[in-house]
């Protein structure tokens, strides 16, 4: 009942076309907000380092990979590489020229992934799904073996290579609940711009690629230019994120941190959460983030005596068995499921 | 008798040559697919191209809108002559198409497929589609009422929002010459555009067909198996068999030309007329 449409007229295009067009959706999406700000002031630091930040941060690069594979329909196994490029092209910008402010550093970093994205997307010119992955395949591993090169980090010192301390505006990032807004602003901000994509005419140019290529070409559509667009866009989002993953996650630099397990981490969230969603990219975020560590301290609450290794074996079994069941219950992943709970609701407590 | 009146309405209303096809050959490997193929297409016809079925006719629509290369020959389109070129350079020109296959985008709905088809009218960049200032968003708003009075046009207003992949067959065949109008094109290629289809949802394609023609003097190539819907509506008619022009002219012509009607239209069609 509450979730009603009737009433609310459009009489402008502009009305009809907005991100939110219904009431309802509005008053939810900003409630979210609201509770994703106060959220840290009510659980502990840990929970914000080792809950949260992942998920904003995985959230980020899952958007970015969707754009490319749910909206472009280009596949990708290079994510954990072109996360690792956005961190360390910030990391060196920021080392040499250290007068630059550091927000004008991660641009520029997730430019660079872009770049590395449109070098390694020129194969998706020619060739298509399966090989096209492992195309890019390539790119995860030698970008990683790449940027364990002495020339952009030396890690001779101490192995360890430290990220600078973010300031803005006189804003030290360094507290638990500071690197968690940080992020919320990052990720809200480039959600927003990755839905004003898609619903624009370049993200319409990507979904005529994804849907059918030769129709695409026909009605004008360079399929060149739009696939490297997608590319370009998508490594941007993953750049930015494997920035956030260095700068604010580990707080320190390591090309290994990016590995294939990373990319297809991503991979499997943006799956789950469903392709062509930026809200499935959230879900599926929140599904591979928070599950496991759901899974892993639910034996706790029951007080079943297992041994860590136990628990751990019966994590990654539940959490193998749990993809299974929703890839089979809704191929099209979460955010379907989370449509059609809202086309049910728009009836309900009526049955049609 | 019908295409009486129609012959000299056609003949008034052609104007200049839009396209103009000149000895042209296409051949993959040994199989010749056209074999020295010449016609002209005037502005505001509504020309057919008919012939049995591997005539060659889908293959010609491929040469004009660059999805094919011609071996030999020429294709001379608004008085230029043209090399090599791909399919969005030929959609660039003012040329659109809609296909004897439907090939709508499935994923999208009926609005976006037909936004789709106007990108080439966008000039918004990536940046200001990412942030939806400015242009973008001014660029967005002309579109859609464009594609609006398309959508009402063409009588589909109720399913704007649909997924086009789960509307009947006959409306996705329409959605697709939405597609097509909204590039706003000077030459419109339609490939079978009433294929499967029953009789009511030929009647309507047809008035869209005439409508289109009409109203925003679009100039239409038109290839359809059924001879009753060519011979209405056509101004200008050719004839391909195994690749090879055979017969040229309006209506009445081509209906009455021996050639034609022993390679294609048989002698029931004498009977019947």
């Amino acid at each position: 009942m509450i979730y009603r449409e009737s009433g609310q007229f459009k009489t402008t295009y502009a009305a009809d076309q907005a991100m939110l067009p219904i009431l309802q959706d509005k008053i939810f999406v900003l409630a979210v907000i609201a509770l994703a700000v106060a959220l840290p002031f009510l659980v502990s630091n840990y929970v914000i380092q080792a809950l949260l930040l992942p998920f904003l941060i995985y959230s980020l690069a899952a958007i970015g990979l969707n754009i490319l594979v749910g909206y472009c329909g280009q596949i990708s196994l290079g994510t954990g590489g072109f996360m690792a490029v956005g961190a360390f092209a910030a990391w060196n910008i920021l080392t040499r020229m250290p007068e630059m402010p550091i927000l004008v550093g991660f641009v520029l970093g997730a430019l660079c992934a872009s770049g590395a994205g449109v070098l390694f997307g020129l194969p998706a010119l020619r060739i298509k799904g399966f090989y096209l992955a492992v195309t890019t395949l390539a790119a995860q591993f030698f970008l990683v073996w790449l940027l364990q090169r002495p020339f952009f980090v030396d890690y001779s010192a101490t192995g360890v290579i430290s990220a600078q301390e973010i300031q803005l505006l006189g804003w030290t990032v360094d507290s638990g609940i500071d690197k968690y807004l940080f992020a919320l602003a990052v990720v809200v901000i480039m959600a927003l711009v990755a839905k004003n994509l898609v619903r624009s005419s370049t993200g319409r140019k990507w979904m005529a690629i994804r849907d059918m290529d030769v129709a695409a070409e026909i009605i004008g559509i360079r399929p060149m230019m739009t696939k490297l667009k997608a590319f370009a866009v998508s490594s941007f989002f993953v750049g930015l994120a494997g920035i956030l993953w260095a700068y604010l996650y580990l707080g320190q630099l390591e090309a290994n941190a990016f590995d294939i397990y990373t990319s297809f981490d991503v991979l499997f969230m943006v799956i789950i959460g469903g392709l062509g969603s930026i809200l499935g990219s959230f879900l599926g975020a929140a599904f591979v983030v928070l599950v496991p560590i759901f899974l892993n301290i639910v034996p706790g609450w029951l007080g079943l005596p297992l041994d860590t290794a136990m628990v751990s074996y019966i994590e990654v079994f539940t959490f193998g068995a749990l993809i299974i069941f929703f890839l089979i219950v809704e191929p099209h992943g979460l955010a379907r499921l989370w449509t059609i709970a809202k086309q049910k609701l728009r009836l309900w407590p009526f049955p049609y | 008798m019908a295409a009486q009146p129609q012959e000299s309405a056609g003949a008034a209303r052609a104007g200049e040559s839009l396209l103009k096809v000149e000895d042209v050959q296409l051949s993959f490997g040994g199989v010749h697919a056209l074999r020295n193929v010449s016609f002209e297409i005037r502005r505001r016809q509504i020309f057919s191209i008919i012939g049995p079925n591997g005539a060659g006719k889908s293959s010609m629509l491929n040469c004009i809108n660059g999805f094919y290369q011609p071996s030999a020959g020429t294709i001379t389109y608004k008085g230029e002559p043209r090399k090599q070129m791909r399919p969005y350079q030929a959609a660039s020109q003012g040329i659109a198409r809609t296909f004897q296959n439907i090939a709508l985008f499935t994923g999208m709905s009926t609005l976006d497929n037909i936004m789709t088809g106007r990108h080439l009218k966008a000039q918004s960049t990536l940046v200001e589609n990412a942030l939806w200032i400015g242009r973008a968003r001014r660029e967005e708003m002309a579109h859609r009422h464009f594609c609006e009075e398309i959508i009402d046009f063409l009588e589909i207003q109720q399913h704007r929002k649909t997924p086009v992949g789960t509307l009947p067959y006959g409306l996705q065949k329409r959605v697709e010459l939405g597609r097509a109008l909204a590039a706003e094109p000077e030459l419109l290629l339609l490939d079978e555009p009433m294929a499967g289809m029953n009789l009511e949802e030929k009647q309507d394609m047809a008035r869209f067909i005439l409508d289109v023609n009409d109203q925003y003097g679009m100039t239409i190539a038109l290839i359809e198996h059924d001879m009753a819907v060519v011979m209405d509506l056509s101004d200008r008619i050719v004839v391909l068999d195994h690749g090879e022009k055979i017969g040229e002219g309006t209506p009445d012509e081509v209906s009455s030309d021996p050639r034609v009607i022993e390679a294609y239209l048989g002698t029931q069609q004498e009977e019947e007329a």
